[in-house]
């Protein structure tokens, strides 16, 4: 009951702590830091772009640690990390393909570019919704655990050698616009920083919670199995 | 590694489809009917289709076609629950794999070295560079296909929604190898050998290929028992 | 600065989005085990078996 108690103490001060640097990460965004000179305030986007797409690559490797983990030793408590890391991932890899067009709208005038990280993320966001479609199709608990986190390995692999590939094929095709290379000062640098770890915290709250969830389906769930016991 | 133990999967796979005559037949037929529908989508009568997006139509129709092969490669074994005797067999898992990889390879392979010749006569191109170079490229082309596919089918296979789940899950995976397949026997077909700078790009594509066909081999072929256990 | 603020917003959107989705499941779950509970303490299994 202490420890109970003591856990929820915890997971307050840390939801604080992620409001606390969620807001410091605003106002530096938009009050703090001074403005690009050539690209104006639109520039701002890259700050919680680069974060998203941090996060998603982040949260791809959690689930491909934990994918692991979980074919070696079996253990619920580890899909249920990679679970809930997988969808975080889905919901951060969309922010980055919706902040992406629009700061390629602002600045080159066009919707899409076939930039290698943006289309990796793209390719990514794709892994990551047939990883969601297996979970959903494979039936019973365990069997969805087992193709999820084979799935989960697989897919990981799979980013490098689709972000190596699409590399060369713009390399092949050397593209209109610069790569979105910018000389960062040092107070964008800062900036960029505290809206990386920002959204690293906010990922863990998130994580936190969806584990919760996925722990609880599986009590409820064990439930229902021991009434069924019962009352056949 | 026991080869024997391969090769009877495969000779049970092909003695099937020598008796059923279903697989293989079907893949042609379709193949020739996406070449026909590219020809309406890209050709106008009297011209010559563009060289550059020969190479699109060839590894798209090569794909389709793969797709469903792979399809027939697990779902049949599920009924009569075949696929629960093949794994009770006293052959370890990854043997099996390596026997379905054979057979959909020699199916694929198959497949396409009867619909060249109809894709040269419809679409009108010569290869300019070495044939040689080209064929490499088939090789690791469909040997990626299918290594990646026989496993995600094996995967797909254990699930309610497997075929219409097989090309969701399969496509995001293929796209590095189609994408260096497409690139790679494009230059092959515009081939300029003298030119130092074709010859290291189409090397760089080849070893993309290359790799990609080993770590995904080598990936399958340690978590196969996974798929199939289910 | 229209774009910014588009950005911005779809981005919070999303995140705000997700967060509610974890919340509707798990008060989903929260309300299937109070009515377990319920079902247990009334000795109630034959309104479980329809369940």
């Amino acid at each position: 009951m202490l420890n109970e108690k003591k856990n929820k103490l915890f997971l307050r001060i840390f939801i604080g702590l992620v409001f606390l640097v969620m807001a410091t990460a605003q106002y530096l965004i938009f009050l703090w830091v001074p403005e690009e000179k050539t690209l104006g305030v639109v520039q701002k986007i890259f700050y919680f772009h680069v974060g998203a797409a941090w996060v998603a690559f982040f949260a791809f490797f959690i689930v491909f640690v934990f994918s692991i983990l979980y074919l070696a030793t079996q253990e619920r408590r580890w899909d249920r990390v990679s679970a809930a890391s997988a969808e975080i991932g889905t919901v951060f890899t969309t922010i980055v393909l919706v902040t992406g067009p629009i700061w390629a709208k602002s600045s080159w005038n066009t919707w899409w570019t076939w930039e290698p990280r943006l289309t990796t993320s793209l390719i990514l966001w794709f892994i990551y919704l047939a990883y969601i479609l297996i979970r959903i199709s494979a039936g019973d608990v365990e069997r969805k655990a087992k193709l999820a986190a084979v799935f989960g390995i697989i897919g990981f692999l799979d980013v490098p050698v689709v972000f190596y590939a699409v590399n060369w094929w713009s390399v092949s095709h050397p593209m209109l616009f610069g790569q979105g290379k910018m000389n960062l000062a040092s107070d964008m640098l800062l900036t960029l920083q505290v809206t990386v770890a920002a959204f690293t915290l906010l990922y863990f709250y998130l994580l936190e919670k969806g584990i919760a969830v996925f722990r609880m389906q599986d009590e409820v769930n064990k439930i229902k199995d021991r009434l069924r016991e019962i009352t056949d | 590694m026991n080869l024997k133990k391969v090769y009877w999967i495969i000779w049970k796979d092909i003695m099937l489809e020598i008796r059923a005559k279903e697989t293989i037949g079907t893949m042609l037929i379709f193949t020739f009917l996406v070449l026909v529908i590219f020809a309406f989508s890209f050709l106008q009568p009297g011209n010559r289709v563009s060289s550059e997006i020969i190479p699109g139509i060839i590894w798209v129709t090569i794909a389709f076609t793969g797709m469903l092969g792979l399809n027939r490669s697990f779902l049949p074994e599920k009924n009569n629950d075949c696929i629960l005797g093949l794994a009770l067999a006293p052959v370890e898992k990854s043997m099996i794999y390596f026997g379905k990889v054979a057979v959909n390879f020699i199916f694929l392979a198959g497949v396409e070295l009867l619909s060249f010749p109809l894709m040269a006569v419809f679409f009108n191109f010569r290869i300019q560079g070495p044939l040689l170079y080209f064929i490499l490229v088939l090789l690791l082309g469909t040997v990626g296909f299918s290594g990646t596919g026989v496993f995600l089918a094996a995967l797909s296979a254990n699930t309610r929604t497997s075929e219409i789940l097989l090309p969701v899950v399969l496509f995001p995976i293929w796209i590095p190898l189609i994408l260096g397949a497409v690139k790679a026997s494009g230059l092959v077909l515009a081939g300029r050998l003298s030119d130092p700078l074709w010859v290291q790009s189409f090397w760089s594509w080849v070893r993309l290929l290359a790799v990609y066909d080993v770590i995904f081999f080598a990936v399958s072929f340690m978590l196969f028992d996974y798929v199939l256990e289910v | 600065m229209k774009y910014l603020f588009w950005a911005y917003t779809l981005t919070w959107a999303l995140i705000f989005a997700y967060t509610l989705v974890l919340g509707s499941r798990e008060k989903k779950l929260l309300r299937e085990v109070n009515f377990l509970k319920q079902a247990v303490n009334d000795n109630d299994f034959n309104n479980f078996q329809e369940y």
